[in-house]
């Protein structure tokens, strides 16, 4: 099918819904079709929230398990509990937090069995480091890395246009920065 | 997120824009020329009104739009409004159908002036609800025709023929989005003209607007011909067709919503079967649907939550859905689902990966789905401290908001439905008081749940005199739906509308409490000895007493002293109270050094777990 599936995880209060809208901004100025569902009410209170999200030719705003091209997590716990999403030889984008974790021998197991590509970056780190610890800018920083690591759909330049046209004005300038420290993190 | 929750206001219009379904139903409204917008709030309906508030904005549309205390108050408002001549739309969750039940049942059978729409969100899943309804079969009930959209796009499209077929008519058109297309984001054309609005000038007539059992006589049967007419229009309506699979087909399936959409993606590429999607679900147009299944050896029902459709099919021989349990009867028809049906039903095996090298790596890592809880630095749990400091005992009936995940603090004991907190704690107190007991009884509920329906429960037992303590914890807003403004405060849903507060202790006090105090939540101290003698007081006079717990809700970030925090690892003996007992996203527990901890990730600095912990291990970090 043509298009591209996403799954974004993370927990309420990350600005998960921000990452896929300017997604969806590049991929319309593209002249692309999009279509994805997102999570409003109680679970945006810390919960494990997912969007769904759909570049191209689909009538749902719902992914199957095994049909997501890509999963991005904003809380590797939240991404590893959904990677039935991904189909065989798609892509783990995720912040990792505890890098052990993802030494677990039945998670490598499952991660090989399935030939999925895994793009670990170190969120809270680099906004510790370079943002003052600005964790609100996660959402900003995995679209950067999405664009690093060359992720389907995420090339910079339209990423960077759309984040321009979407950013508040006064966190534009902010927003530019650690999408690029984003870019560097690949 | 803007004030009012929707997060949308500041998308720049150029071309086709990113917007969720219900910004496409929103804007739809304002183009469509209604004049009278009301609502109260309800996931996953709340993001509407803000945005049609925003468009109007936008394109300076002569519009009235409101806020009403509770859906009843909303829908009563929109009729009254369509009784004057104007177009209006009224919006809500399902469960807030069940409070305007009343005035939707028999606003029904009227001949209305102006346009109406009831836009009604039902939540499979659930998702944010107490419940699974389906608000197509209040529709079926009222005799109200019904749309029931599959994606954005078309929920836009239908409101102009909800208020043309209302106005053609004269009689209610309900709109039916589910969760997935409330939220469903799509690229939509924002609007850009406004349509002229309809005359407003009341005319008196008796007949037509004085619900007596004569006019009833009258009314219902001619009611009863309209439905017909709405039937046979329906037959040949835009919203209804056939998507077929262009092979010799094994299976038809008729199906609606957002199940339609994904059953799309789910047969695309298949010849085998064909689809006759329903966007008109009451009345149902007969005709089609029996020449439908007609032609087919097999036929599969897919419609969220209940069997509305299939209810009204007048042969099911050869209909699978919820009547032979093919169709699981609660739930969301997600798309493992959908397949999981379907292909059975063309001999085929769902594909499923083997996922136990995952599940076994989950359970080592201790992985399982976040609860949703209450924010660092919330009000509600310091209050809920502070209640069962005071009654480590008492009942705690409790309302819907914020405060019902007061769960993971065992901060509640029940929750039903809005405002039952109040008469609830009236049942707990005549039954226990009836068996010669007494137990103290604390009822929390929010400051928008007590002005829309924890008035009318106090009064009841002020008037029987009931003895509880009613705690009113008042955040200034209306924070579980997304932030919206309530009677309590001055702020409205319009850019430059004034509204007038409403103050919770003059209620309580004309509604005839005598024990009346505010306290600031965050001081558990003060909560504790408030309610303390709040019940003494209840228990004396035989009568309800209030406390209003007040103080911000975090998400409005008004600014507050800083007091950062550490844990005191001598003084820290590992007792996890402070983990059970309050909860807050910025503790966390070391299993290995068996101390609490600050997240420093998590806390907002509020200082309140300070006075938490029994050793006094919580202490401001200098
Ligand atoms: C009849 C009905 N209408 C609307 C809702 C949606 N809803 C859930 S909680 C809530 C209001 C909560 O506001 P408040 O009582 O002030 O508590 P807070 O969330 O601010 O703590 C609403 C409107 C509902 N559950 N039932």
């Amino acid at each position: 099918m043509a298009g591209t599936q996403y799954i974004i995880v993370g927990v309420g209060g990350q600005g998960i819904l921000f990452t896929s809208r300017v997604i969806a901004r590049a991929a319309i100025d593209k002249g692309l079709p999009i279509i994805g569902s997102e999570v409003h009410g109680m679970a945006q209170r810390g919960g494990s929230v997912i969007s769904h999200f759909k570049i191209g030719d689909f009538s749902s705003p719902l992914i199957s398990e095994g049909h997501a091209d890509v999963v991005m997590a904003f809380d590797q716990k939240e991404g590893i509990r959904n990677l039935p999403f991904l189909h065989e030889g798609g892509t783990f984008l995720v912040n990792v937090d505890d890098p052990s974790m993802l030494e677990n021998v039945h998670l490598k197991r499952y991660i090989a069995d399935r030939r999925i590509r895994v793009c670990g970056f170190r969120g809270f780190d680099i906004l510790d480091e370079h943002a003052k610890g600005a964790y609100l800018f996660l959402n900003v920083l995995i679209l950067g890395a999405a664009a690093g690591m060359k992720i389907e759909g995420c090339e910079e330049a339209p990423l960077t246009a759309a984040l321009e046209t979407l950013s508040p004005p006064k966190f534009l300038s902010e927003n530019l920065k650690v999408f690029g420290l984003g870019l560097n993190a690949a | 997120m803007s004030k009012d929750g929707s997060d949308n206001t500041e998308v720049p219009f150029y071309g086709k824009t990113p917007l969720l379904g219900n910004e496409a139903i929103a804007q739809a409204i304002v183009a469509a020329g209604c004049q009278v917008a009301t609502a109260y709030p309800g996931t996953p309906s709340s993001e509407i009104l803000p945005f049609v508030a925003s468009t109007a904005d936008r394109l300076g549309a002569a519009m009235a739009i409101e806020w009403g205390a509770n859906e009843k108050v909303a829908f009563e408002m929109a009729v009254g409004a369509s009784f004057a001549g104007a177009r209006a739309c009224v919006v809500m969750k399902q469960v807030g159908l069940n409070v305007a039940a009343d005035s939707f049942m028999t606003a029904a059978y009227y001949r209305l002036k102006g346009g109406l729409m009831l836009v009604s969100a039902d939540d499979p899943g659930p998702h944010s609800s107490q419940n699974e309804q389906d608000s197509r079969m209040f529709a079926m009930f009222a005799k109200v025709p019904c749309l029931d959209p599959s994606d954005a796009v078309e929920a836009g499209e239908m409101v102009y023929d909800a208020f043309a077929l209302s106005e053609k008519h004269e009689i209610i058109v309900m709109l039916r989005p589910t969760t997935r297309v409330s939220h469903c984001r799509q690229a939509i054309e924002p609007v850009s003209s406004v349509k002229p609005g309809l005359p407003v000038k009341f005319e008196r007539d008796v007949s037509r607007w004085v619900a007596l059992p004569v006019t009833v006589k009258k009314n219902h049967p001619l009611h009863n011909l309209r439905i017909e007419e709405i039937r046979e229009e329906f037959e040949t309506s835009r919203y209804n067709y056939e998507v077929k699979g262009g092979g010799e087909a094994k299976l038809g399936v008729i199906c609606s919503g957002v199940s339609f959409a994904t059953l799309k993606d789910i047969t695309r590429g298949r010849t085998d079967v064909d689809i006759l999607r329903i966007g008109t679900p009451y009345p149902l147009p007969h005709k089609l649907v029996n020449s439908f299944i007609d032609r087919h050896e097999k036929v599969l029902v897919l419609e969220e939550t209940y069997p509305v459709i299939e209810t009204q099919l007048m042969n099911r021989e050869r209909v699978s859905g919820r009547w032979d349990g093919v169709v699981p009867s609660a739930g969301e028809l997600l798309p493992e689902v959908i397949e999981g049906i379907v292909l059975p039903l063309l001999h085929e095996r769902p594909s499923a990966a083997d996922s136990s090298e995952l599940d076994a790596a989950m359970k080592e890592l201790g992985i399982e789905p976040r609860k949703p809880q209450l924010c660092a630095g919330c009000p509600h749990r310091a209050s809920y401290f502070a209640i069962r400091k005071a009654f480590p005992n008492g009942i705690a009936p409790s309302d819907i908001g914020c405060y019902s995940l007061a769960v993971n603090q065992n901060g509640i004991d029940s929750s039903l439905c809005m405002g039952a907190s109040v008469t609830m704690s009236s049942g707990f107190h005549i039954a226990h008081a009836v068996s010669g007991q007494e137990r103290p009884i604390i009822a929390t509920l929010g400051d928008s749940t007590f002005f829309h329906m924890g008035i009318p429960g106090l009064v009841s037992a002020v008037y029987n005199r009931h003895s509880f303590v009613l705690c009113v914890l008042d955040n200034r807003v209306t924070a579980m739906t997304g932030g919206q403004s309530n009677p309590g405060l001055s702020g409205k849903v319009r850019k430059g509308d004034e509204g007038s507060a409403v103050s919770i202790e003059a209620v309580a006090r004309g509604c005839g409490v005598k024990f009346v105090e505010a306290v600031d939540a965050y001081d558990v101290a003060a909560g504790a000895d408030a309610v303390t003698r709040a019940w003494e007081s209840a228990k004396a006079n035989r009568t309800p007493a209030v406390v209003i717990f007040r103080h911000p809700c975090m998400l409005l970030r008004v600014p507050q002293s800083v007091v950062p925090v550490k844990v005191d690892a001598e003084r820290c003996v590992g007792c996890r109270l402070c983990i059970t007992n309050f909860g807050c996203p910025g503790l966390t527990f070391d299993a290995a050094k068996k101390k609490a901890e600050v997240d420093r990730r998590g806390c907002v600095s509020c200082g309140v777990c300070r006075v938490v912990c029994p050793r006094g291990a919580i202490v401001e970090a200098a």
